[in-house]
């Protein structure tokens, strides 16, 4: 997995007070299991935004991310008593929350993988795309434009650039949770990489148009 | 006297049964039937991991559970199944040590962790993933998929694995490749040797790095591969004429790096050591 | 390697090992290179997603009703009601030893990002600089990625005489989360300990010398990819830890 999982299982949460921060989730945890609503409050404010981040890129519905983000927490609270190991606490979390929104979108019938198996078309070649030189992406991106982009991608691309990309999980992961092969996921992957760069490059020309 | 020495046997027969309980093995056999292209993960932190392919689309898991110590937790979702033993308190390496014998599909993907047991996967088309820490790690007869070996100091050994995309990262533990051909075969390992004995396929890439382990490549005839070699403060050398080429990645330094070509150059192998001795044989 | 043997070979290449024909030809093509530093950019930002957005204060209101519902949230002042699963037998496991992982894992990403051609991302600055490793953390964040395929300078040779010699004499433990992690890790198996000691003496030595060699001969690219593969293989002994050792 990616490092910026376990930067935020190091307790680089919201936590604002230094005490408490320091407090880690170990402490938490133990606490939690005592049945302690504080303890549950910081383990929450520690991953909240991670989970309900994760949850909105998958579904893009609000509404609905915030439904998931609490199932997630609840399933998780609900077995802290078996939790042996603290350390691979944010592990546990980020996996249970895929688990989550990956049933949800199996219980709607969306696919949480593409069925297309091809990798590229002509159409894809670099040397055949539109846009000069000067509808290159260079420097930072518009994070909302990005963030729109993500939500047109379709179900499947999504959920494989996310978890990747966004999330950080390997592929071997993420065929394990998607439950398609490892190269499935690497294509999937640049597919998704590849609308996006279209997507982007439309927006910013829509945008340059506008000026 | 006779009372006491009566209830002193007695007390020791009870000991030696409670202490036969707490150890005593138990075998358990799981089986699930499972559909095309499922997926089996086995977890265990004492104890070996043994797969094989079976003949029926059955995922059969034998577990040998060394004492009350260990438990198995099971979960299925749809073809997706996960074995995982879990440890109660005072467990140790004895005491906590389950093996698994498990006969999948040969289309399973397999996700294989155990900490201190040899683990070996034979006759697998699909993805195997393993992930070892002391103990040896085989794989045979697999192919059409990726394989992914990590150990710290367990030696690897793969051999007839065919079409795949093959990355181990090893710290000190030996990599044996016997007759491995890729589009993708990288290995990343610090002391330990890497010892190759193959043609690098057909058209493949080959990248083998090490800190202070020996690389040995020994090429069976007919190969057909661009080759670079370059060890930093070790000693490289050649025992197969090789073509040379016009462009080298760096300039040749003589006992430190080679290049050249056999046959018509259709892979691409590169090996690198920063200190290890690296030596390219011809079968 | 031709524009179309890109496509072909990329997603299996993007992330993965280098590939000498891959990065020549995109040396060479300005329009697959500016393709795979434009699928690069994409990657990197996406990754700033992922703590970009906060629930409403309803999500924790109503999970604090439920757990209090299912007894899970218990009034200090009453009894222990409800049992505990399982019993908190184990260790006090501290997590903040996590922390290098990141960084060894960053340091890993940040320099296949500078082997890639001269792109906008390669001068983006390095998201974490490792702990141990100040010098690559400069590195990443000022140099521009040196010609790959073609250098030709000639390395210079490690003054020895500065370095302890790498291969015969252990390498000391000495970065503060390597002791977190010794301790974290000795708490559950005084043997597993020792094992995951020396094992990090070994990968710090491979740190140690392939830095030491990149720092004396800067534009050499082997040099980098080692520096690259040391710290994958600390990184892989950490997520070792965290995937086991609990």
């Amino acid at each position: 997995m990616k490092p910026h999982l376990t930067n935020q299982a190091a307790g680089k949460g919201d936590l604002t007070d230094p005490k408490l921060a320091k407090t880690a989730e170990a402490e938490a945890i133990e606490r939690a299991k005592q049945g302690d609503e504080a303890a549950f409050e910081v383990l929450y404010n520690l991953h909240k935004r991670r989970v309900y981040s994760l949850c909105l890129r998958m579904v893009s519905n609000p509404a609905q991310a915030e439904d998931l983000a609490q199932e997630a927490f609840l399933q998780l609270f609900r077995k802290v008593g078996t939790f042996r190991g603290e350390s691979a606490f944010s592990t546990w979390l980020h996996r249970m929350t895929v688990n989550v929104v990956l049933m949800n979108l199996r219980k709607k019938g969306l696919p949480v993988v593409s069925l297309e198996e091809t990798i590229e078309t002509d159409e894809e070649s670099p040397k055949k795309e539109l846009g000069g030189p000067d509808l290159k992406l260079a420097g930072s991106l518009d994070r909302l434009q990005l963030q729109r982009a993500i939500e047109k991608l379709p179900p499947g691309y999504k959920t494989i650039f996310v978890l990747h990309d966004v999330e950080g999980f390997e592929h071997n992961e993420i065929a394990t949770m998607v439950g398609c092969s490892i190269g499935n996921s690497k294509s999937q992957l640049h597919k998704a990489r590849l609308k996006l760069r279209d997507y982007l490059k439309f927006m910013r020309a829509e945008k340059a148009e506008k000026q | 006297m006779e009372s006491m020495q009566h209830t002193a046997i007695v007390g020791l027969v009870v000991v030696a049964c409670l202490a036969s309980a707490a150890t005593a093995e138990t075998r358990r056999e799981y089986r699930y039937p499972v559909g095309p292209k499922a997926s089996v993960t086995v977890d265990t932190e004492y104890g070996s991991i043994s797969v094989k392919p079976g003949t029926t689309r059955e995922v059969v898991v034998v577990a040998l559970i060394h004492s009350d110590k260990a438990k198995i937790d099971i979960s299925q979702e749809g073809n997706r199944l996960e074995f995982e033993s879990h440890l109660l308190p005072g467990a140790d390496e004895q005491t906590g040590r389950v093996d698994y014998e498990v006969t999948v599909p040969p289309d399973t993907t397999l996700n294989l962790h155990s900490s201190n047991g040899p683990i070996s996967a034979e006759r697998i088309q699909a993805d195997v993933a393993v992930e070892g820490a002391t103990a040896p790690v085989e794989i045979r007869s697999v192919g059409h998929g990726h394989v992914h070996v990590k150990t710290m100091k367990g030696t690897i050994t793969l051999s007839d694995v065919r079409s795949a995309h093959v990355e181990i990262t090893s710290i000190s533990g030996d990599v044996h490749l016997n007759s491995v051909s890729g589009p993708l075969v990288q290995v990343n390992s610090g002391s330990g040797r890497i010892y190759y004995d193959g043609d690098f396929g057909s058209g493949g890439d080959y990248n083998f790095s090490t800190h202070t382990g020996d690389i040995e490549a020994l090429i069976a005839s007919g190969a057909s591969a661009d080759f670079t070699a370059h060890s930093m403060q070790g000693h490289v050398q050649s025992d197969v004429p090789l073509k040379p080429k016009e462009n080298n990645r760096f300039p040749v330094e003589v006992g430190r790096s080679f290049f050249g070509t056999v046959g018509k150059a259709a892979s691409e192998v590169i090996l690198k050591s920063f200190s290890g001795k690296i030596r390219l044989k011809q079968r | 390697m031709t524009c179309s043997e890109v496509q072909r070979v990329l997603p299996e290449m993007m992330d993965g090992a280098p590939n000498n024909e891959l990065q020549a030809h995109l040396e060479k093509c300005p329009a697959c290179s500016d393709l795979v530093a434009e699928l690069e950019l994409i990657s990197i930002e996406a990754h700033q997603l992922v703590e970009s957005n906060e629930p409403s204060p309803r999500v924790w209101l109503a999970i604090a009703a439920e757990l209090r519902s299912e007894g899970l949230i218990r009034d200090p002042e009453a009894k222990p009601g409800r049992p505990v699963l399982v019993p908190t037998e184990r260790r006090r496991w501290n997590a903040w030893w996590l922390v290098p992982v990141a960084a060894a894992l960053l340091v890993a990403a940040s320099y296949v990002g500078m082997r890639k051609p001269a792109t906008q991302i390669a001068e983006k600055p390095a998201v974490v600089a490792p702990a141990n490793a100040p010098d690559l953390a400069a590195q990443s964040n000022q140099q521009k990625p040196a010609p790959q395929v073609a250098e030709t300078k000639r390395p210079v040779p490690i003054d020895r005489s500065l370095d302890e010699p790498s291969v015969s004499a252990p390498v000391q433990v000495v970065s503060t989360e390597d002791r977190q992690f010794l301790d974290d890790v000795g708490q559950r198996s005084p043997r597993m300990k020792a094992e995951f000691e020396s094992q990090l003496r070994a990968v710090n030595s491979y740190i140690r010398d392939a830095e030491a060699y990149l720092k004396q001969n800067p534009g050499d690219e082997d040099a980098r990819q080692h520096v690259m593969a040391a710290y994958e293989q600390k990184a892989m002994l950490y997520q070792m830890a965290l995937n086991h050792i609990q």
